[in-house]
């Protein structure tokens, strides 16, 4: 609770304000319904997601962008960790990288991450055929986030 | 009947899954329609307050940047300054009591001045397609909707809806905004639009074949709508292209205003507005 405090915080007084080469925004949000515990049930996944998202729409200005993206994402969590889970783990497990293993888990990221910014960005440039500013926005943003990301959990990492 | 409500609890997530996209969609559509209610947006009370502890926490960091820009904007008031001393603008146009700060903008057409609201910016945003500026003056002070925003190097944007104590503005930096201008010393006018992209690049539509225009040129508003006196400062033409039906011009422009990096602005009150729109909608 409080790391998601943490990482809102974070997204909105720091990341809100940082524009590289003009072009679209590091977004750190999705790493609380990434790293929702393995066990966590559906449908408290998905008020997680929404509740996130609609904090942090609240504070940009992009309302339902944010909580719809998150929403997604949260739907598909828990079977995507039911299926990347390691095989022998009966007990909840938060996915980091020394449970998950470094590639795997990377993995895992990459692709709730890409669902996330595909929905985000194809919202935010609705009805908009930009297509060409809307993908390299995608593109920096979507680099920015997945580095920022695997920083905070090796913050998250040494903090233990 | 426990297998069917057994089954039921087993697909509950789908049920609310439908209905929290939903309910993101109706934000969405909703809320983000700028006219519409200040509630969801960053001029709630909540988040205007946050912004404004960061705002107040950062604003010493920037300093050195303020000074330099209050330089630059006391050389623009005393050019300013010195055509009204020179030209033809009669003094007695200057409403008695008015301060230096509220008559350094130039008169309308009806003859009375246009008096600024200092404000300062309190959120900001330059990435996305429709940005938007909160500012920390609201109704109390004045504001309404409608009402046109200046910094000292050019226009910033619309007030949109307003508060008691916070304004939310349409940036010239949203694809809804579309700004009344002119070619400085033509008559040749358009609208300023923003197509996304780089925040320092606008364009400006509907420019005739038959005008002279180069690259450098001046671009300012054309004070036709009561939003803006006539003649602040948009940008330079940075390229001249064709439009997309080959009949006119589409000019690139240079926007003076880096709204990106911008603190200090000012809410242009133009005193004779509600007399202007009431005759207009007559």
């Amino acid at each position: 609770m409080a790391w998601a405090l943490l990482i809102l915080l974070f997204q909105v007084l720091v990341l809100d304000q940082v524009h590289p080469w003009g072009y679209g925004a590091p977004l750190l949000c999705p790493i609380i319904i990434i790293t929702l515990p393995f066990g966590t049930s559906r449908s408290v996944a998905l008020l997680w997601g929404f509740g996130t998202g609609f904090i942090a729409d609240i504070f940009a200005g992009t309302s339902g962008i944010s909580s719809a993206a998150l929403t997604l994402i949260a739907f598909i969590q828990p079977p995507l960790l039911e299926l990347m889970a390691p095989r022998d783990t009966e007990e909840a497990f938060r996915p980091s990288f020394a449970v998950m293993g470094r590639w795997k888990y990377l993995w895992f990221i990459s692709q709730l991450l890409l669902i996330h910014h595909l929905v985000y960005f194809a919202l935010e440039g609705f009805s908009y055929f930009y297509i060409k500013d809307i993908a390299i926005s995608m593109g920096i943003s979507y680099v920015a986030s997945l580095l920022l990301i695997l920083l905070a959990e090796h913050v998250r990492k040494d903090e233990k | 009947m426990h297998d069917f409500i057994e089954r039921i609890t087993a697909y509950i997530h789908w049920a609310l899954f439908l209905l929290l996209e939903t309910l993101s969609g109706f934000l969405l559509f909703q809320y983000n329609h700028y006219q519409g209610s200040v509630w969801f947006t960053q001029a709630n009370a909540v988040a205007a307050m946050v912004h404004e502890w960061e705002e107040v926490a950062l604003a010493y960091l920037r300093l050195p940047e303020e000074n330099a820009a209050l330089v630059r904007r006391n050389i623009v008031l005393q050019q300013q300054n010195d055509l009204l001393r020179h030209g033809n603008l009669p003094t007695s146009l200057l409403r008695k009591g008015d301060t230096i700060a509220s008559f350094t903008l130039p008169v309308n057409e009806t003859g009375e001045a246009y008096s600024q609201i200092e404000a300062r910016i309190i959120d900001n945003s330059v990435r996305k397609r429709d940005n938007m500026l909160v500012i920390n003056v609201g109704s109390d002070d004045g504001v309404a909707p409608e009402m046109g925003v200046v910094s000292g190097t050019g226009v910033v944007g619309i007030v949109s809806a307003v508060t008691s104590h916070y304004a939310l503005v349409m940036s010239v930096l949203n694809s809804h905004s579309s700004i009344s201008c002119r070619l400085r010393g033509t008559e040749y006018f358009g609208y300023l639009k923003w197509k996304g992209g780089s925040p320092l690049r606008a364009c400006m539509d509907d420019v005739p074949r038959h005008a002279h225009i180069k690259k450098g040129d001046i671009v300012e508003t054309s004070g036709f709508s009561a939003v803006f006196p006539a003649g602040i400062f948009l940008g330079r033409v940075a390229e001249i292209k064709n439009s997309s039906d080959g009949l006119a011009y589409e000019l690139e422009i240079l926007l003076s205003t880096d709204l990106a990096n911008l603190r200090h602005v000012s809410v242009i009150n133009n005193h004779s507005k509600a007399e202007l729109d009431s005759l207009l909608s007559q």
